[in-house]
């Protein structure tokens, strides 16, 4: 046997191998381990077919969206000034909350009696579905007859890390893969020399849920989400030393699988062979994740469209990374911005001053990487979300019962919105409605669990199905809960 | 006439012989399916076919086509086959599924066999086949016998198979060469010394041997070599730190206390109490037993104190806004958890909604093992009390010591108020109010306290029902904004009777900003005791502030405990006592702290509740101290407390914690257990490869050695069985890829922390230093750019704190070492009890290209060019190898070597200024050995133990 014929036993033998593979009903998982992170290199075999007609099988049903960009607000940013236009809360500005608000309900800061506040923007009709935005989004404002609304989304957990937790891995203890994970878990990759799930991280600080919002949980760890960096090394340890050139890497790998080609022949350990092929494609992620991270030869008007500028930490340099990354096939994007949490307790976190400016950050960028995919023709098979955790209340924060010099709002688990975009979703669509304070859902309420169960949906999976036996049961994305919203979908 | 008489040979009429033969076959069969219950205590066994196993044949079918549906989760028509009584129950229908003896009356099999699909079982999928069908009618003809899951079962004592072979060195061959044989799979001859003794010293203390000891092993001709080089690992120091890596996992050990803010915890005397407990080879039961129960020994000393903290490296949320009782049942949860999965191989977090929907332990089950737990002091407090405080300066300690001393010389044997009541007061301070259990009285509405709880001219608070027993002391830590007011401790109301009171004083501290460059001054936190009248019973407790209405003073209170004054009071000498009291409770010399486990004392103890569905909010049932019934039984004669909970896991009854532990150990040595599955040996876990050997292995644990752990390893290492050579065969490939049937030596990827430890090792600069607070070796900038990162910065280790062993590098659960998070460890947010190896690219580039690994990879070229006796180009590149791996290189593998070096000397040569860019000195051949020992050890070989 050679070696490629070799390798090609080894990935057959994974599928019966490990132990967790058993488990998975529709087999899949073998072929995202070996795929996921580049043991279908060999294209050249019949394996590739082999790989690609198992990948192909693979979802429940036909999918409507192939990858996803999911744009995380992390702190989450006030839906009373952005999507939820509730003219009623500016007469009640000032006042003091009704009780009846307040009874059984738990914050985050607010103490006794908070005053209401009224939205701190202007709203306008949009588009030809005449979706209703802020003036704080002006080009989002441009394309909302792509985008479905929904404002009615709600969650269980009223601070930040266990409410991330419990959008990105269904659970809001930590434990648990996350969506990322569970799809690249699913799909594999559909590139050879990336990671099929992909982290950007903006704004200065890491989600409040640190790492473990695109953790792996018990699903194998090479399922995690691979961290990619603006600064510094845009994946841990991809860069040569100094004074190491790609060519005496390549030299230097190609004798360690050189004397491990030997090793394999004496020790007949086909894991030395998995050893050779992930060298093989540590040495193309060197090459390939520098070229998809560096953003300098996008062609001006590029730049101009999204606002980049090539070398920073920006969210929009992370859009057009996002873009450039699912081009490459990458299958899962996460981009997460820090800085939304609004209290209202400084300038940076205050409605008037660093709502404004966050949006300003995020609103071109955004809009362009949607007109951006959409000119591409991407945007059919790519799924765009947006959103942050939770909402914030439509009192006015009260923290410690004083009186705050900027005006902000408390953690709401009630009503806040998502957007969705391309990859299956109805365009100019709003979905819910809340109450004239914007403080329940009074139609079509949405919870987290829904949302997962619908992306898995469009994704080609049915959520109760799509299980990984752990700990003594079958574990899913979506606990023991989750409707799809067919509403929403095209 | 005589008649005559006719005998008729009925064999020679083939019609009646026929009809006879009918006849008894007919009745036989009739007997054995005739649907009489309890037919099989009358009916010879041979009258009913050949016996069915109920866990062989059975529970795999229940397990897969029935439970989901019929089982401790969803008990569809009241039907459930958890627990035999069920099975045999009378069910929502009024019929009962299985009725022994009468295939007649069980529904099941009506149900499993009826035509319609509506009605047929199971529903909504294929029919069970025929043989499925056959062997449920065959078991309940036989009066379905039950049979508990294997686990269950205590080990029952085997005999050593009777094999022959000069293979076998001691049992443990004898059951594994039995299999082999039987499979048809000869064994792997020896590994030669040299994979020997790399493999060994690996697997015992997680280090690769020196040369000197390689050189001895193989020159030594005896034939215990391999035994005295056993011996010697196992007395190594290094024994300690490799196992409680190992441990470190399972106590979900970390040095920050996770969740949001995951700010740093002072736990690192745990992590140095398993080192030492391990080298000190204390006998495994006495080891758990000191951590789950320490503080309940008798007379607990220190390490018993600290040993605890075992069950204290569960998270801690500091976060604004959260409730500490609902993340002190978070913590509590993972207690029970945690226990369960380490020592009892139970995935008992099942039950926290609802019966397993597996195994037979029921939902009240788990909030009994909870209720053990429960009575722990710690709250969820940001200080984590309880802390043990352990003074390091000369001064408090024997500031301490005077007044011991004193107690001693005037608590007139006083047998409560001894001195240790008065070190454990001072070192550990319980039982403390803390301030979520106040109610802060704000213009009528009560607002529970958070970190602090508040006291001033318009806000009394309030404590309910605090337990009295006649103590004459208040003790608080608190900070006032002025020196104005009178606080009044009162009971019953806020103008209940006064029981002692204090005027409030505002202490302060200056430093000197370096930043601002100026004197600072911060208004500070004091302890206090002030004399209180004694009473008796659960009163109310309230504080209130008087004198305070011009000067709006705030006081901000961390928390009270209520103590017995030190005696003496009057007396000479009293004042120099009660001063070093105070300085104790208030000086800034360097102490440590560790949080420990403490239970709370009558009065304050917590009722435990079952919860309904798993949630915290909604109480049922009080439960007391219990284990499931399935188990050992509790004697009366254990207290029902954590001490009482590990004497019943280490009854030798107890069918679970023997296995469970020798199977977790001889999966560190072969990468596979003999159940794979460590985290459950539930029915839904793996079978055992080796069941004898597991149930010899276990008693043998228990009786022979005493629950010793080095004879245990040292009987696994020196069985034929482990120092097999890990060449995979083609047969292996064919017959047992994943060697369970262990016909070769294990060949496993080292772990996260050997990687490491390796490469520091044979490149020389590793440092041996044990023990101490944890330190921060290299790591990429950025990497703790994390929320409230604050002040708690990844500060780089100086001098030989760099090259500790990983074990004593920092663990941020939300930010771990990137290193060892791509070589699979875990973020230790839970007790992980199986690590799976995988092997990715993230792998290689980390041992590529981390810096860590590139200056251990210039240490070893360093070390090779230092080398007189090699100085040619092969006998270096032989040199450098056999540095590394521990022995010579095959000469094929010179080959790619020599080629690497010949290029890398091109490249240098091209470019000299890449030298010192490469290598910082001027220094061609060491930038070309520096590439040549990158290469080696990143080789399969190295990564791997062989």
């Amino acid at each position: 046997m050679n070696l490629i014929e070799e390798l090609t036993y080894r990935e057959l033998q994974q599928q019966t191998r490990r132990h967790f593979l058993k488990q998975c009903a529709n087999g899949l998982g073998a072929i995202a381990l070996g795929s996921l992170l580049g043991c279908g290199a060999n294209s050249s075999t019949g394996q590739q077919k082999v790989l690609e007609d198992l990948v192909n099988k693979v979802p429940h049903f036909a999918p409507k969206a192939k990858r996803i960009i999911y744009l995380h607000m992390a702190g989450a940013p006030s839906q009373l000034e952005l999507f939820d236009y509730k003219p009623d809360l500016s007469k009640l500005d000032g006042k003091d909350c009704p009780p009846s608000l307040l009874e059984g309900k738990k914050f985050a800061f607010i103490q006794g009696i908070p005053k209401m506040l009224g939205p701190q923007a202007e709203f306008k009709e949009r588009g030809d579905s005449g979706m209703v935005v802020s003036d704080l989004l002006p080009h989002f404002s441009s394309m909302v007859d792509d985008v479905t609304l929904i404002k009615t989304m709600h969650t269980d957990e009223f601070n930040h890390a266990p409410a991330q937790l419990l959008l990105h891995t269904g659970s809001p203890r930590l434990g648990r893969p996350s969506m990322g994970s569970w799809v690249t878990y699913g799909l594999g990759s559909e590139n050879e020399n990336l990671p099929g799930y992909i982290v950007l991280v903006s704004g200065g600080n890491t989600p409040d849920a640190g790492k473990s919002v695109w953790g792996s949980g018990f699903l194998p760890s090479v399922y995690q989400g691979v961290q990619c960096r603006s600064e510094g090394d845009p994946v841990l340890y991809v860069g040569n030393p100094s004074g190491m050139s790609a060519k005496l890497r390549k030299q230097t790998i190609d004798a360690i699988n050189g004397v491990n080609e030997k090793e394999y022949k004496t020790m007949g350990d086909p894991e030395i062979l998995t050893r050779i092929s992930q060298y093989e494609m540590a040495f193309k992620m060197q090459a390939s994740v520098p070229e998809v991270m560096d953003i300098k030869d996008e062609p001006d008007y590029i730049h101009e469209m999204y606002g980049t500028s090539p070398g920073k930490t920006s969210f929009a340099n992370n859009c057009l990374l996002a873009r450039r990354l699912l081009e490459k096939g990458v299958r899962f994007v996460q981009l997460f911005d820090w800085g939304w949490d609004t209290h209202g307790v400084s300038e940076r976190e205050s409605l008037e001053v660093g709502l404004r400016n966050k949006c300003q950050q995020v609103d071109r960028p955004m809009a362009a990487l949607v007109k951006d995919l959409k000119q591409r023709g991407l945007l059919d098979e790519t799924l765009v979300v947006w959103g942050g955790e939770f909402g914030r209340t439509p009192m006015q924060e009260n923290r410690g019962g004083r009186v705050w010099p900027f005006k902000g709002r408390d953690h709401h688990t009630e009503a806040f919105p998502v957007w969705m975009a391309g990859g299956g979703v109805k365009g100019g669509f709003t979905l819910g409605e809340t109450d004239e304070i914007g403080y329940y859902p009074v139609k079509d309420r949405v919870h987290v669990h829904d949302l997962q169960a619908t992306i898995l949906h469009l994704m080609g999976y049915d959520h109760e199905k799509f299980t990984y036996f752990a700990q003594g049961r079958d574990f899913r994305l979506t606990d023991v809960s989750g409707k799809v919203i067919h509403k929403i979908i095209a | 006439m005589n008649p005559k008489v006719t005998y008729i040979n009925p064999w020679r009429k083939p019609i009646i012989a026929a009809v006879s033969l009918l006849v008894f076959f007919a009745v036989i069969g009739i007997l054995r399916v005739l649907p009489v219950e309890d037919k099989h205590h009358v009916l010879p066994e041979s009258l009913l076919g050949p016996a069915v196993d109920f866990n062989a044949d059975i529970r795999p079918i229940i397990n897969k086509k029935c439970i989901a549906c019929h089982g401790g989760v969803k008990k569809s028509g009241g039907l459930s086959f958890l627990f035999e009584e069920e099975a045999l129950a009378v069910n929502e229908s009024g019929k009962r599924a299985i009725v022994p003896g009468n295939t007649w009356k069980s529904e099941l099999l009506s149900r499993i066999t009826h035509h319609d699909p509506e009605f047929r079982m199971p529903l909504d999928a294929d029919p069970l086949s025929n043989e499925e069908v056959k062997l449920f009618r065959r078991w309940i003809n036989q009066g379905a016998p039950w049979k508990d899951h294997w686990a269950y079962i205590a080990p029952k004592a085997q005999e050593e198979p009777k094999v022959e072979s000069e293979w076998v060195s001691n049992d443990i061959d004898k059951f594994v060469l039995q299999q082999l044989e039987e499979k048809g799979l000869p064994p792997n001859p020896r590994a030669d010394k040299y994979t020997l003794i790399r493999r060994v010293s690996l697997d015992l203390t997680g280090l690769p041997p020196s040369i000197s000891q390689v050189k001895a092993f193989v020159e030594d001709q005896s034939p215990n070599a391999f035994e005295k080089v056993v011996d010697d690992l196992l007395a190594s120091p290094a024994y300690g730190e490799r196992w409680a890596a190992m441990w470190m996992d399972l106590a979900r050990y970390a040095d920050s206390k996770g969740y949001e803010a995951d700010r740093p915890r002072s736990i690192w005397k745990y992590r140095d109490w398993l080192i030492k407990a391990f080298n000190e080879n204390i006998p495994f039961d006495q080891f758990v037993t000191e951590q789950l129960a320490g503080d309940l020994l008798p007379k607990p000393k220190d390490e018993h104190f600290i040993a605890t903290a075992f069950h204290r490296n569960t998270m801690n949320n500091d976060e604004g806004g959260t409730d500490n009782e609902e993340f002190r049942n978070a913590a509590l949860i993972d207690r029970v958890n945690t226990t369960w999965t380490v020592l009892q191989g139970t995935t008992m977090e099942c039950v926290q909604c609802h019966s397993h929907p597996y195994d037979p332990i029921r939902h009240e089950d788990f909030f009994k093992s909870m209720a053990f737990f429960n009575q722990s002091a710690d709250a969820d407090i940001p200080s984590e009390a309880p802390v043990l405080k352990d003074f390091e300066e000369e001064e408090d300690l024997a500031a301490l010591e005077r007044i011991q001393d004193w107690v001693r010389g005037h608590c007139g044997g006083n047998a409560e108020h001894n001195p240790r009541y008065y070190e454990d007061l001072i070192r550990i301070t319980e039982p403390k109010l803390h301030p979520h259990y106040f109610e802060q009285m704000d213009k009528g509405i009560a607002i529970p306290g958070t970190a602090v709880f508040k006291v001033s001219d318009s806000v009394y608070s309030r404590k309910k029902e605090v337990p009295f027993m006649g103590e004459n002391r208040m003790m608080l830590r608190y900070q006032a904004d002025t020196s104005i007011g009178v606080m009044q401790i009162r009971v019953d109301a806020k103008d209940g009777e006064l029981i002692g009171s204090f005027p409030v004083k505002k202490r302060t501290k200056t430093v000197y900003d370096k930043k601002e460059k100026k004197d600072k001054t911060y208004t500070i936190r004091e302890t206090i005791s002030v004399p209180v009248k004694q009473v008796y019973g659960n009163r109310d407790l309230y504080l209130v502030l008087e004198g305070a209405e011009k000067s709006h003073t705030e006081c901000f209170i961390e928390w009270v405990a209520f103590h017995q004054a030190l005696p003496g009071e009057g007396q000479k000498g009293y004042d120099k006592v009660e001063k070093d009291f105070y300085e104790l409770f208030n000086s800034d010399k360097k102490k440590s702290t560790t949080p420990i486990m403490v239970d709370l004392k009558d009065g304050y103890r917590r009722k435990t509740h079952v919860f309904e569905k798993g949630n915290w909010m909604v109480l049922g049932d009080v439960v007391k101290p219990g284990v499931p019934d399935k188990w050992n039984a509790f004697k009366p004669d254990w207290e029902r407390d954590r001490l009482g909970l590990a004497q019943w896991i280490f009854s030798t009854k107890n069918p679970l914690t023997a296995r469970v532990t020798v199977n977790r150990f001889w999966e560190q040595l072969f990468g596979l257990g003999i159940v794979e599955t460590l985290e459950d040996f539930g029915s839904q876990g793996f079978a055992p490869t080796h069941p004898e050997l597991l149930d010899w292995l276990a008693l043998r644990f228990m009786h022979q050695h005493k629950w010793d752990v080095k004879s245990l390893l040292k009987e696994i290492v020196m069985s034929s069985t482990y120092q097999q050579a890990s060449i995979m065969r083609e047969d292996h490939r064919e017959v047992d890829p994943r060697n369970q049937w262990l016909a070769r030596g294990p060949r496993v990827r080292l772990t996260a922390e050997q990687v490491r430890d390796q490469a520091l090792a044979v490149s020389g600069l590793l440092s041996r230093k044990m023990y101490g607070p944890s330190v921060m070796p290299e790591q990429p900038e950025g990497i703790w750019q994390v929320v409230y990162s604050g002040e708690f910065n990844w500060a780089t280790s100086q001098g030989e704190d760099r090259h500790r062993r990983a074990i004593y590098t920092f663990w941020r659960r939300t930010s771990p070492y990137p290193s060892f998070i791509s070589f699979d460890s875990p973020s230790r947010e839970f007790c992980l009890p199986r690590r799976i190896a995988t092997n990715t690219p993230l792998q290689a580039l980390v041992t590529l290209n981390d810096p860590v690994y590139l200056e251990a990879a210039q240490a070893l070229a360093r070390r090779v060019l230092k080398d007189e006796d090699s100085p040619g180009l092969e006998q270096r590149i032989r040199r450098m190898y056999s540095f590394a791996l521990l022995r010579g290189i095959q000469e094929e593998k010179m080959e790619d070597l020599t080629k690497l070096f010949h290029e890398t000397q091109v490249y240098f040569r091209n470019d000299p200024e890449a030298i010192c860019q490469f290598t910082g000195e001027d220094n061609e051949e060491l930038a070309i050995w520096t590439v040549m020992a990158n290469a080696i050890m990143n080789l399969d070989e190295f990564i791997m133990k062989g």
